[in-house]
């Protein structure tokens, strides 16, 4: 049983760990935007071939 | 002709295949120029995985705007942008709201359109808010040409007014969910550890084990105490020297008297723990200020994108020519150029021109009026035709504007009180137990007085408001939430008390009841012509125009037809040119026939009369069935316009109201309200800046949507999208919400009758009394959830 005493500090770290991370999380504005969070990704996966695209295109005249 | 719908937005093409893009090699149909302008700059930026990705139509872009129009280049005068351009050096930033986000790949869009763009250093799309932070050198690229290459990818930015709630809001939201996230790990930590304790009711734990559990779970309890529950000892405070007692006050006793009384039991190793009732205690009641707190976020952020600001500027004539200037920067007796679709900057006299003025803004009325030589034209009204030259005559507080102001500000002090029970509820049930707790402390203290301290906690733990603490926000959590989803804003607190309240539903009209915008009605021909060529004639003269009436025309706009040559006579129509043909439209006077009907619109080859269109301001769509449904609720229903016009009585009719009171200024529609608050308790419908008093004086205000910013400043609740019917709905749940709120507060005064007797005699043990305070703030939770399930 004495073991408990050893492993009860390391959880209390880990769980000190994950509060720093959530503090993080959040200060970082990562909750700000939830919807957009979640899709995000699929628009990464393109990303460089859009902008090479894009950017030796001159934008078009306003209309 | 087959019928399919536009690629961009999704409404269904009426103009055949006139418009296409070519996306992906294939020729998709569009609804009109503006959509395939958008689409077309879309692809042309190569960002054409837009289309691939994004999970909802893109927003119609109504119309191409005259360039004229499309020039932001009010937004780059340095006075203009003090009010919201935060500058660095060379670094200029902004926070811009946009209009027409509907999905992730819109953000995606604008922000890949606008990253390329030379001289912006950074642009960030929330697409939650749907607002933009943009970050920009202000020697390489103006403002207004961000605007521009927003706009041309069919979104709609402007800088934005922010909502006094929202200033406050913001950080108090992170900070609760810092608070929430805190509580809830340690909440996990604690509970872990009161299992192992609870063990020892049955079994027998080691003293050396139980002392260390202690220990441990006093540790972790001590952030949820000293952070996180931080907000519920403010709000004590401050209501203890307000001189009425909330329930903070009660939980905040609860939670630091049973937090002390464990840490002394672990210090000395006798006594009862409640580490884990306090830690679970906070974290649900965090839980609900939570979810409430991003509700109302949710609802200062629609209201402040709702405000955009725009910019109101001038042409001064000056000795060297016309300057372009802010309109406070403007003086008495200044002369100004105001173009045709440009705003008036101040109140002023007319010394030349003649046109005609739409009013909208004052009256409440589309139909523009005739406004000639030395007659007065107000700040905000919009000029519609010719150019005219206006001598200022009033400024700054001396506004008509400004005076509407005042009286809504007045109107909204002498508002009356509805008096919140929920409030008194909680007043006297802290009072009463704060009473007992001293009562019992008291008592067991003369023939007990070793037990007092333990049972006056007892008591205080076991009656622990946490069901009647949550009794009401979670329900009022849950229905916010329903409204947000149904498109109701509820701007201010205590809207659901308010809700199942009114009794008497006052309507104003245009804008309200009607859609605001005139549609063609009716058409009768009266040569050899068919239907559809009239309609595009008519809409090819009318496109110069800028009338209200022209719009009518809009959707009929055919590229086969194109006028020039047009001219406008002020308030009386338009010739131009077709095909060599000369063509007049406009009034019946105007064209030369003799009619009595006012809203109609004829149309004439070479002086042969061709066409009458005959115009209406819509009813909108579910007007009637909404009137229908309060009535059937109990609700007396009237209508108070501006308009004296028969045409009042006519809506009225056909909306079957019989209560009409018409040709009503501002300061007349505030009498009415106030005289029949006498009786009543009102909801006011609004949609102009000339309701803004009466709905600040209502005892419910509800402003539509598409409103003026003003209005919906004053408003308890705003219609998005413009729905009546939601209305209902939300008085629906309202009652809904009030009578889970009522269960709840039952729930929890019963149970708290049940088990105060038993604490105050010590016949409690602390195991129970701490399960039993869980149990029923549970049963509460779960109830106010219920509230989720409603499907309208």
């Amino acid at each position: 049983m004495n073991i408990i005493y050893v492993l009860i500090p390391i959880a209390m770290l880990f769980v000190i760990i994950a509060i720093g991370v959530f503090f993080w999380a959040v200060k970082s504005e990562q909750f700000d935007d939830l919807d957009r969070q979640s899709v995000s990704f699929l628009f990464d996966e393109d990303e460089v071939q859009v902008i090479e695209e894009s950017t030796d295109k001159k934008l078009p005249p306003l209309d | 002709m087959k019928h399919c719908d536009c690629f961009h937005c999704g409404e269904p093409v009426l103009t055949g295949s006139q418009f296409t893009t070519c996306i992906n090699n294939n020729h998709e149909p569009m609804c009109c120029p503006g959509c395939q302008a958008v689409s077309q700059t879309i692809i042309d930026a190569g960002l054409s995985h837009y289309y691939k990705y994004r999970t909802q139509t893109g927003s119609k872009k109504t119309a191409l705007i005259p360039d004229e129009l499309s020039t932001f280049s009010a937004f780059d005068l340095p006075e203009v942008q003090q009010d919201f351009v935060y500058n660095d050096n060379e670094t200029s930033s902004v926070s811009l709201s946009i209009d027409g986000i509907t999905c992730a790949a819109c953000a995606w869009l604008i922000e890949h359109k606008l990253k390329h763009v030379s001289g912006i250093i950074s642009i960030h799309v929330n697409t939650t808010t749907e607002r933009a932070q943009v970050c920009w050198l202000s020697n390489k690229i103006n403002l207004s040409e961000i605007l521009k290459h927003i706009n041309e990818i069919g979104y709609r930015a402007a800088p934005y007014q922010v909502d006094e709630q929202e200033k406050q809001s913001k950080e108090n939201s992170r900070k609760y969910l810092l608070r929430l996230g805190l509580a809830g790990f340690a909440t996990m930590q604690v509970m872990m550890f009161a299992l192992a304790l609870y063990a020892d009711f049955f079994t027998d734990l080691d003293v050396e084990y139980r002392d260390y559990f202690r220990w441990v779970s006093m540790i972790f309890a001590a952030p949820v105490i000293f952070y996180s529950a931080q907000p519920f000892y403010f709000s004590a405070i401050r209501s203890i020297f307000s001189g009425r007692l909330n329930m903070d006050v009660s939980v905040s006793i609860a939670l630091l008297g049973a937090y002390i009384a464990s840490c002394m039991a672990t210090v000395n190793g006798t006594g009862e723990v409640y580490f884990e009732s306090v830690s679970m205690f906070t974290f649900f009641l965090l839980l609900g200020r939570y979810l409430e707190q991003n509700a109302r976020q949710k609802a200062s952020v629609s209201s402040s994108n709702l405000h955009k600001l725009v910019p109101i500027t001038a042409q001064l004539v000056t000795s060297t020519g016309n300057e372009e200037v802010p309109a406070k920067r403007l003086n008495l007796g200044d002369i100004i150029i105001v173009k045709p679709g440009e705003v008036v900057a101040a109140d002023g006299v007319i010394i030349e021109g003649k046109s005609s003025i739409n009013e909208a803004m004052i009256t409440g009325e589309q139909i523009p009026v005739i406004k000639s030589l030395h007659q007065q034209v107000y700040a905000g009204t919009i000029n519609v035709e010719h150019p005219i030259t206006v001598e200022i005559s009033a400024i700054g507080q001396d506004l008509l504007v400004s005076g509407i102001i005042r009286l809504q500000e007045t109107a909204s002090n002498n508002k009356p009180q509805i008096s919140l029970y929920l409030d008194d509820i909680s007043n006297y049930f802290t009072c009463s137990i704060l009473t007992i707790a001293i009562l019992t402390y008291i008592v067991w203290r003369i023939y007990w007085p070793e037990d007092a301290f333990w049972v006056t906690l007892a008591v205080l733990v076991a009656t622990c408001p946490c069901a009647l603490a949550l009794a009401t926000p979670t329900a009022v959590t849950c229905a916010t939430g329903i409204f947000t989803r149904i498109g109701v804003i509820a701007r201010k607190p205590g809207i659901f008390e308010k809700l199942i309240k009114i009794d008497h539903v006052v309507f104003d009209k245009t804008g309200t009841l009607t859609c605001g915008t005139l549609t063609i009605d009716d058409i009768t021909l009266f040569s050899d012509i068919n239907q559809e060529e009239a309609l595009s004639i008519a809409a090819a003269l009318e496109s110069a125009s800028l009338h209200p009436i022209a719009n009518a025309f809009e959707p009929y706009q055919n590229s086969a037809f194109i006028a020039n040559n047009q001219h406008s006579l002020v308030g009386q129509g338009l010739t131009g040119l077709i095909n060599g043909v000369q063509y007049q439209i406009g009034s019946a006077e105007f064209i030369g026939v003799n009619n009595l009907q006012t809203q109609a619109v004829y149309l004439a080859k070479e002086a042969k009369l061709l066409a009458q269109f005959t115009l209406v301001d819509t009813i909108r769509e579910d007007a009637i069935d909404t009137i229908n449904t309060l009535k059937q609720n109990g609700c007396e229903i009237s209508i108070a316009s501006g308009d004296s016009s028969l045409h009042v009585d006519e809506i009225a009719k056909k909306v079957k109201i019989s209560n009409v009171h018409k040709g009503l200024k501002p300061e007349d529609k505030l009498k009415l309200i106030q005289t029949l608050q006498t009786q009543y308790s009102i909801a006011m419908f609004g949609d102009g800046i000339n309701d803004a008093p009466v709905l600040a004086g209502a005892n419910l205000s509800v402003a539509m949507g598409s409103g003026s910013a003003m209005t919906q400043n004053s408003a308890d609740l705003i219609l998005l999208g413009d729905k009546l019917s939601r209305f209902n709905d939300a008085v629906y749940v309202a009652k809904l919400t009030d009578k889970i709120i009522k269960q709840n507060l039952y729930w929890a005064l019963g149970y708290n009758l049940f088990i105060i007797p038993l604490a105050v005699t010590g016949h409690v043990l602390p195991y129970i009394a701490a399960l039993g305070m869980s149990a029923s703030s549970l049963i509460v939770v779960a109830n106010s959830l219920r509230l989720l399930r409603v499907r309208l």
